[in-house]
């Protein structure tokens, strides 16, 4: 008994077992709570549900919602259609991201293209950006007059009226999501490329390969573990994208998963909406296991050997200046030119007409009773709302960050302190776990379990705490996932070395883990920060008018039609984000980049 | 007065046991060397010394004082223990200068600025690294760092000193020059050492005993000489010693003339120094040091140069004496021709029977050709 004492004695002086216990509660409550949750409200009937669910109470059992969801004569319509739309979207998306970064990949590493510098700063952009940037822009280029209202600026160039499967539904939706997450197979694949031994090509010239024949069984294979990562990732991601399907989308009821949850949770079928929560996270769960299954055995023959000073590039030849246009253009496509498009969309009266007397200055300053005659608001520069949204979004983004930098990385040291253990491979499945559970879903969830006071915990819906609170957990996985690896590759004795002088804990912290981690600890910070900023999906469920956020008022003016308000708030958002992002990495070399994978 | 003692120290880690009931004492003043293959628990049992490691189970005393006892209860923070640690690889906090590094442990204690300022001074100067004292540890060779690392080591004047293979590091000419300066540090600064190793000749050259463990079982404790000549098993045998110690498969039956040894090969008496039983149903192993297989004009053996390898000092060779391979070391600057006959003998009592089945020393004796 005494022996027991002593072991547990022992085992709470130490702090990394502090902090885990200390994630074991919290997150137990803020994560594996809201995963029986959505179980547990898949199964009972729901206030708006009494009506159909023919005899029951609010809170009955019932199996109503599987029956419907996954075998009744809607269910085509309810699960299958949105389903096999995600897949269809999910499997492009991959295809365009992976040819189109791979093949810019390959350029800017291998090969003598002109531009590098400016071309791969501007690649980025789209990931940086919000990721519904590219489908409004798509949308402010190809809108047709049929069911977008207004003509788009290529019919109003052009004359030529875009037919709707080229303007709204999966075809747009696949291209723009494919292209939000090129940066992710540029960043992985030429991160393989740029590193990979050349001695590897070397011997295979040395043995008369011809340079195609290279490329092929050499040059692919090494880079295929990267682009099997870049699948799982962009595939992931593309899955739960909510945005995007939800602007170009909607106008012609084209459905996926998340659009179709957003519809039944905020609507009359919350039941449907968990079950396709728990489905996401059932795919989510599978591709992470393939992922370790496929990339975790072969991620030691992607290991960098360091010893590739002398990259031969290949020569484009006659081939340099057009290939360089072409991807210029291209990267221009992505980058600068949609935020043309909402600069000039916000600055025009009557949509569709973009002659020079249509232009007003009215939706950024105008007046509101002024001739502003749409929708009688303020322009957006003095409008108290969209000042007090930004003002909520810093707000906010900034505690999130803050909360899941700070805890990112205590989870991530006590990890690595204790792995091996238990204890510590549990809280790492626990803060990986926020990552998985689709946002919207998330938020639901919060939603209900915050509505009421819970023993001490007291009912936080409609309070800044809660989106805070919701913030924090679900960047968590972002940091404690650059805490992990960064921890991993300190040796435990940088700490001991300071244990063994008596230096106590918050010291070692303050003075030597945390400047030695420096820019991981800034990461940590900068991508919760980011991320938070052009969040919606997260946040779109649980605010309210008091504590309105800059993309949800964006959402809104977007819903109602409010089409240059919505642009130019965008330009804002976009604005603020490109600028913090720079910021930052100019003064720390902290970057977005670092963080891919997380 | 004894400064370390271990008590029936053993560390698990889940069902692994790393180290297995370990009993050890060292003596105030000793160069103690941990060595051993990788995995054999030398880095734990250094570790639980300096509490860097929970044990267990059992006891650890330094200087009579309790510092670890699985059953009261009691673990004494590294810090109290008045030990300082040398790390495998440094460990050098990356992003302070060199004076800073070797301050820091200092200004946690709460020394004055001036006391600090002298004992840093001094440190540089006895290391010899003043000019870096403003560099950061990426800008300085291993070697230098290594200074470093000793200097902020010693900066509180630790009695016990524990270093855990702080040479691997290195390259082989600046390894020579630091045990050197190790060794001479042993001797000046009164302290006691204990320093983990898989290197013998590290082990051998620089300790006043050597502790040889294998799968967390301490296999032999002891000056190092006494390894090298009376090691108590097989593995002990092996371990020691380069080129490895010949072991020739024997059959033993003990005669009025002493202990009679057959091999496919040859035949041998072999005289121990004390006496001992011989059971004739046991296998045992003979073991010969390489230089204890004499090349002589007028050896009674026959044998064929399988190879030679010359390095100016001495020359290993390798004989075939029918199915058996000797190795033999021969001293002076010499080289024989492949496939060159050489006769052999043997002298003195270096030669030990074994227990094939046990693994365990039966004797030490001589050697006589029949």
């Amino acid at each position: 008994m005494k022996r027991k004492l002593n072991h547990l004695f022992a085992f709470l002086k130490k702090p990394q077992n502090l902090i885990l216990l200390f994630f074991v509660v919290t997150l137990g409550y803020l994560v594996l709570f809201p995963l029986v949750c959505i179980i547990r409200d898949t199964f009972i009937v729901h206030a708006s549900e009494v009506m159909r669910v023919k005899g029951s109470k609010i809170g009955d059992f019932t199996t109503y919602h599987w029956i419907k969801v996954f075998a009744d004569k809607n269910s085509a319509t309810i699960f299958y259609t949105p389903l096999f739309n995600t897949m269809k979207i999910a499997l492009g998306a991959c295809i365009v991201s992976i040819s189109f970064g791979g093949s810019f990949a390959w350029l800017v590493t291998r090969t003598d293209m002109r531009w590098k510098g400016l071309l791969t700063k501007l690649f980025m952009f789209p990931y940086i950006m919000p990721s519904w940037t590219l489908a409004l822009a798509w949308m402010n280029f190809f809108k047709n007059s049929t069911v977008g209202g207004a003509q788009g600026i290529f019919t109003a160039l052009t004359g030529i009226v875009t037919p709707n499967w080229f303007a709204y539904g999966g075809f747009p939706i696949t291209l723009v999501i494919g292209l939000h997450y090129a940066p992710f197979a540029y960043i992985l694949i030429g991160g393989i490329l740029r590193n990979m031994d050349a001695n590897l090509e070397e011997a295979a010239v040395i043995l008369k390969t011809s340079r195609a024949r290279m490329f092929m069984k050499i040059t692919i294979p090494m880079v295929m573990p990267a682009v099997l990562s870049t699948f799982i990732l962009v595939f992931s991601s593309a899955m739960s994208a909510f945005a995007v399907p939800q602007f170009l989308g909607l106008p012609v009821r084209y459905y996926v998963l998340t659009t179709q949850m957003f519809r039944n949770l905020n609507g009359t079928n919350p039941g449907y909406g968990y079950i396709i929560a728990l489905v996401m996270i059932a795919i989510a769960l599978i591709i992470m296991f393939i992922n370790q299954a496929v990339i975790g055995k072969r991620k030691s023959y992607t290991t960098v050997t360091g010893k590739s000073a002398n990259i031969s590039t290949f020569k484009l030849k006659g081939f340099r200046t057009p290939i360089s246009t072409i991807f210029l253009v291209l990267v221009l496509c992505v980058s600068v030119i949609p935020m043309i498009s909402f600069l000039l969309q916000s600055l025009i009266k009557i949509q569709g007409n973009y002659s020079p007397s249509n232009f007003t200055l009215d939706f950024w300053i105008g007046e509101a009773g002024a001739s502003n005659e749409l929708n009688d608001k303020a322009g957006i520069l003095i409008n108290k709302d969209v000042w007090k949204g930004l003002f909520n979004s810093l707000k906010l983004s900034a505690v999130a960050s803050l909360g899941a930098g700070t805890f990112g990385f205590l989870a991530g040291y006590a990890i690595v302190k204790q792995r091996g253990t238990f204890l510590s491979r549990f809280v790492e499945n626990l803060t990986f776990i926020p990552y998985l559970i689709p946002s919207m879903a998330f938020s639901v969830i919060y939603l209900s379990m915050f509505a009421v006071r819970h023993g001490p915990i007291p009912a936080l819906y409609g309070s800044f705490a809660l989106l805070a609170i919701i913030g924090t957990v679900k960047y968590l996985p972002m940091a404690s996932r650059s805490g992990v690896n960064s921890m991993l590759q300190l040796s435990h004795e940088i700490e001991e070395a300071a244990m063994i002088v008596g230096v106590p804990w918050w010291k070692r912290m303050t003075q030597i883990i945390v400047p030695i981690q420096k820019s991981t600890v800034i990461s940590g910070y900068l991508l919760p920060f980011i991320s938070s900023m052009r969040e919606l999906s997260l946040y779109v469920l649980l605010v309210t008018p008091a504590n309105k956020v800059l993309t949800t008022i964006l959402f809104q003016y977007n819903e109602k039609g409010w089409d240059q308000y919505a642009n130019a708030i965008n330009f804002v958002i976009i604005v603020f984000v490109l600028v913090i992002n720079f910021g930052i990495e100019k003064l720390t070399g902290a970057s977005i980049e670092k963080g891919v994978g997380g | 007065m004894p400064v370390i003692r271990l008590v029936n120290v053993t560390k698990k880690f889940g069902s692994f046991v790393a180290v297995d009931h370990l009993n050890m004492t060292i003596q105030d003043g000793d160069f103690v060397s941990l060595l051993g293959p990788s995995g054999c628990g030398k880095t734990t049992t250094l570790r639980m010394i300096a509490g860097l490691e929970t044990p267990t189970e059992g006891e650890i005393y330094i200087d009579d004082t309790l510092v670890f006892s699985d059953e009261k209860g009691i673990n004494l923070s590294p810090d109290k223990r008045n030990v300082g640690f040398l790390f495998q690889n440094y460990a050098l906090w990356p992003h302070m200068t060199v004076y800073k590094n070797i301050a820091f442990g200092l200004e946690n204690l709460k020394w004055s600025k001036a006391d600090i300022e002298k004992r840093v001074e001094e440190l540089l100067k006895t290391l010899q690294i003043e000019e870096f004292r403003g560099r950061y540890p990426a800008e300085l060779s291993g070697g230098q760092q290594q200074r470093v690392a000793i200097a902020r080591t010693l900066a509180t004047n630790p009695s016990i000193l524990l270093m855990d293979e702080p040479l691997s590091n290195l390259d082989a000419k600046l390894r020579n020059g630091m045990r050197a300066e190790l060794k001479r540090l042993h001797a000046t600064s009164n302290s006691t050492f204990v320093y983990v190793t898989h290197d013998q000749s590290e082990a051998m050259t620089l300790s006043t005993r050597v502790c040889l463990m294998e799968r967390g079982l301490l296999q032999q404790y002891c000056p190092p000489l006494e390894l090298y000549g009376e090691p108590t098993n097989l593995f002990v045998a092996d371990f020691m010693g380069n080129p490895t110690m010949n072991f020739v498969d024997v059959k033993a039956r003990s005669t009025n003339d002493g202990i009679e040894l057959t091999c496919p090969s040859m035949n041998l008496l072999f005289t121990p120094l004390e006496a001992v039983e011989i059971d004739e149903s046991e296998d045992y192993v003979l073991g010969l040091r390489p230089e204890a297989v004499l090349i002589q004009d007028d050896g009674q053996i026959e044998g064929t140069v399988i190879s030679s390898l010359p390095s100016g000092m001495e020359t290993t060779l390798s004989i075939e004496v029918k199915d058996v391979r000797l190795s033999s070391v021969v001293f002076g600057n010499i080289d024989f021709a492949m496939d060159s006959k050489v006769n052999l003998t043997f002298k003195g009592n270096t030669y030990i029977l074994f227990n094939k089945r046990t693994r365990n020393k039966v004797a030490m004796g001589s050697l006589t050709i029949k």
